[in-house]
């Protein structure tokens, strides 16, 4: 998309309205007037139509190319009625017969001031229903992106998957009964306050170990304790699940991002090494590229889902010691040393004994004990994370709420960050279920539009 | 013209020149001294009217919406026309619907799971549509599933969203206001073309001639519907049924529908399973299926016909044709 990508997506002059929940384009919602096309004769019905389709393609898709778009376009508008039961029970449906052929006539009020309007089924503004279809709109729409460029990166970044498969196709449609689920880390920092700059950013803790080497322990110690308990509460009920609900049972999965991580810094600092050269000799050159040629296959290792966690520490350990540098690698066995700490939870556990103050709960009352034990579980929700690419504890971005709906034909459970496609959008009298922010008219001269067949 | 004596600030910027040609290049980063110009102050930001409008929005109206309401519900932008649960202030027509909250999906997933309820009976009791029922406890299995493997709910994030979104919640036990319409039709297309259609006028033209007349193989409304049961309730009821009797009587129905539908399931799936013959090696599953190779069509060209036909192209792995999967089984 070199055109998209070229043009700025949210301006203020000559605005746009867009799928995202950026605050210029909730400004560009807010101070959005009625365009008015067709209520004056000035402009003919292809210019009214061609105004039209522009200011809804605009927020329709507009990642998605105008041809793409015309195949995806149905001229079947889909609508539902509602059927009360008690009515069909007291009816067969031939009272429909008396009058002219479309039941007994409404005896009109010509006396009255004021005639209520008739409420019309809004077909036209189910003009862009297809496009509500595709994967990365509906993870828009579901709110697990904070815009549909966003989704979209989500889906091929494979970190969507429909009916418990990966699917990174973005113009993916979705079939009724279709679940798609998102990583709930990628939802959380699409929808979350960015981290602060001055903050312990993730990229400031991978070039300053020494700080990082305090903070990093203990979280991963509680999630070395996160993985056993789950292991153990697997050993003594294996929970009988539906296949077609989850995705099949996964074998209790090894962190390996401690030791990814070990690995990465060594290679990283090896580089800056290389690069310094001065204070390098040739051998020690020699050896550090050969550390960096066997790094790679180890770090890709790491990744698999076979390795464990100490096979890759014993490794980087020997390699470590093969480098045999006499200065520049203090820092690097020093960081050797720090990825061998999260594998033993004993000593993680005596730092984080060290590093809390002994405190006695007797000296606190009910009251006390009630809201320690609230921040307790708060805590436990919504930790503060330095490794996070998002502000922790986790907070809503800004502007978000003015943008907070679920259409009807999603049901989503944002604890999973997953939803289902439980049918086509459609419309009922006096609605229609496709969020478009322009009125009737406007959908109207779109669908026609598209209409026409060229 | 008179000779030019470099200023002191381009004296140094040059220096820093020549250093840089020299030194390794983590040294060779401009001075804060080169930048120096002869004024002070810092130059004006580029500010435009129109910027200035929306840094003024953002301080005034702009600053209700950065900030989910504190007491909770939505806070979408209004205008003088426009209704409380409107995103779009220009479009009427979309309201945002109500979700059910944490209790109510947790009541749903009870009542199904827990008490055997139907999805039909559970539907009715609450008015909630059957696909969403349905959608409900399929995503609390997947929750439950979560929380028993240990892995780490959302729950931060699905607090915030609820908050700022308009939530329904149930009532154990009592009758509740319903969420949405639940015996919806869909309107079949073969429906909303105009007939003419002469029938004697003593004649009881029923919602079952209609659908005749429409389509010879067109169900009727009453069929159609995703409660059938319902209407034989009321039904029921008009007769003089007392209403304990006609409650009992729809959960049973609604029991055997859902049976009939398993059941159907299951000889489809049966019948699936004797019809393939598998053969396992170390690596592959092989599932073989007799296939009768007369089945071809008129023109030998059936659209679903397995093998390669002669004469007939085959478009799996032509460049530039769209090869995304059209379903996820």
């Amino acid at each position: 998309m070199p055109r998209a990508a070229q043009r700025r997506l949210h301006v203020l002059r000559r605005p746009k309205l867009r799928q995202s929940w950026s605050k210029y384009n909730l400004y560009n919602i807010w101070r959005q007037r009625d365009p008015k096309i067709g209520f004056t004769d000035h402009e003919t019905f292809f210019q009214q139509k061609w105004r039209a389709k522009g200011l809804l393609r605009a927020y329709h898709g507009e990642h998605i190319k105008e041809r793409d778009w015309e195949r995806m376009f149905s001229r079947r508008l889909l609508s539902v009625a509602n059927m009360n039961p008690r009515y069909m029970a007291e009816n067969d449906g031939s009272e429909m017969a008396a009058g002219r052929g479309s039941g007994r006539d409404i005896v009109s009020k010509w006396k009255q001031d004021t005639v209520e309007p008739k409420t019309i089924t809004p077909y036209m503004n189910m003009a862009f229903a297809p496009m509500e279809r595709r994967l990365d709109i509906a993870i828009f729409r579901a709110m697990f992106a904070s815009s549909a460029r966003q989704a979209r990166h989500f889906v091929v970044h494979g970190k969507v998957k429909v009916n418990g498969k990966v699917m990174h196709y973005p113009a993916y449609k979705l079939n009724p009964g279709d679940m798609f689920q998102v990583d709930p880390d990628s939802v959380m920092f699409a929808t979350g306050q960015p981290k602060k700059k001055g903050g312990s950013s993730a990229r400031q803790a991978i070039t300053n170990p020494q700080d990082n080497a305090e903070a990093e322990p203990a979280a991963e110690e509680a999630e070395g304790a996160e993985a056993e308990a789950a292991e153990a509460t697997e050993a003594s009920e294996m929970p009988e699940q539906d296949p077609e609900t989850t995705d099949k049972p996964e074998a209790p999965k090894a962190d390996m991002k401690p030791t990814r991580q070990a690995i990465q810094k060594l290679t990283k600092q090896a580089k800056s090494i290389l690069a310094r050269d001065r204070d390098v000799s040739t051998s020690q050159k020699q050896n550090l590229r050969s550390f960096l040629k066997r790094a790679k296959p180890l770090l890709s290792k790491a990744g698999r889902s076979t390795a464990t966690p100490t096979d890759i520490l014993d490794e980087l350990n020997s390699m470590v010691k093969e480098l045999n540098l006499s200065d520049a690698p203090a820092e690097t066995a020093a960081a050797a040393a720090a990825a061998e700490t999260p594998s033993t939870p004993e000593q993680a556990v005596a730092a984080a004994a060290r590093q809390e103050p002994p405190r006695s709960i007797e000296d606190l009352n009910a009251d006390e004990l009630k809201a320690l034990q609230r921040l307790i579980k708060e805590e436990e929700e919504n930790p503060a994370d330095p490794t996070k690419p998002y502000h922790t504890p986790w907070k809503p971005r800004d502007y978000m709420s003015p943008f907070a709906f679920v259409p009807q034909y999603l049901e989503v459970n944002q604890n999973v960050c997953s939803a289902v496609y439980l049918r086509h959008p459609v419309a009922r009298v006096g609605s229609a279920e496709v969020p478009t922010p322009f009125g009737y008219q406007i959908n109207q001269l779109a669908f026609n539009w598209y209409l026409r067949r060229r | 013209m008179p000779p030019r004596i470099p200023t002191k600030s381009s004296a140094s910027s040059a220096s820093a020149l020549v250093r840089s040609s020299f030194a390794s290049p983590c040294t060779s980063q401009c001075l804060p001294s080169c930048r120096a110009g002869f004024s002070t102050t810092p130059s004006r930001e580029r500010s435009t009217n129109l910027r200035r409008a929306f840094l003024q929005w953002t301080r005034t109206i702009g600053a209700n919406y950065r900030q989910p309401k504190p007491e909770g519900g939505p806070n979408y932008i209004s205008n003088a026309r426009s209704s409380a649960l409107q995103p779009f202030p220009l479009n009427a027509q979309f309201r945002s619907s109500r979700v059910l909250d944490e209790q109510a999906r947790e009541l749903i997933w009870e009542k199904v799971m827990r008490q055997g309820e139907t999805l039909k009976a559970v539907s009715a009791e609450l008015g909630v549509d059957l696909t969403r029922v349905a959608a409900v406890v399929r995503l609390k299995e997947v929750e439950k599933d979560w929380i028993s493997k240990g892995k780490k709910l959302a729950t931060p994030y699905s607090k915030a969203v609820l908050s700022m979104l308009p939530t329904k919640s149930f009532r154990p036990g009592v009758q509740n206001q319903p969420l949405e319409p639940i015996n919806e039709l869909h309107i079949h297309t073969a429906t909303q073309k105009q007939l003419f259609w002469p029938t004697a006028e003593s004649r009881q033209f029923t919602r079952e001639d209609a659908a005749k007349a429409f389509h010879a193989k067109m169900l009727s409304a009453d069929k159609r519907v995703p409660h059938p049961e319902l209407i034989q309730m009321e039904k029921n009821l008009l007769r003089g049924m007392s209403p304990d009797d006609a409650r009992a009587r729809f959960i049973n129905a609604a029991e055997q529908s859902e049976r009939k539908a398993a059941e159907k399931q299951m000889k489809k799936a049966m019948a699936e399973e004797q019809a393939t013959k598998k053969v396992n090696t170390k690596r592959f599953e092989f599932r073989f299926k007799e296939v009768d190779s007369e089945l071809v069509g008129k023109d030998g060209r059936a659209p679903n016909v397995v093998g390669w036909k002669y004469g007939m192209p085959h478009y799996d792995r032509k460049k530039g044709l769209v090869k995304i999967p059209t379903s996820v089984p």
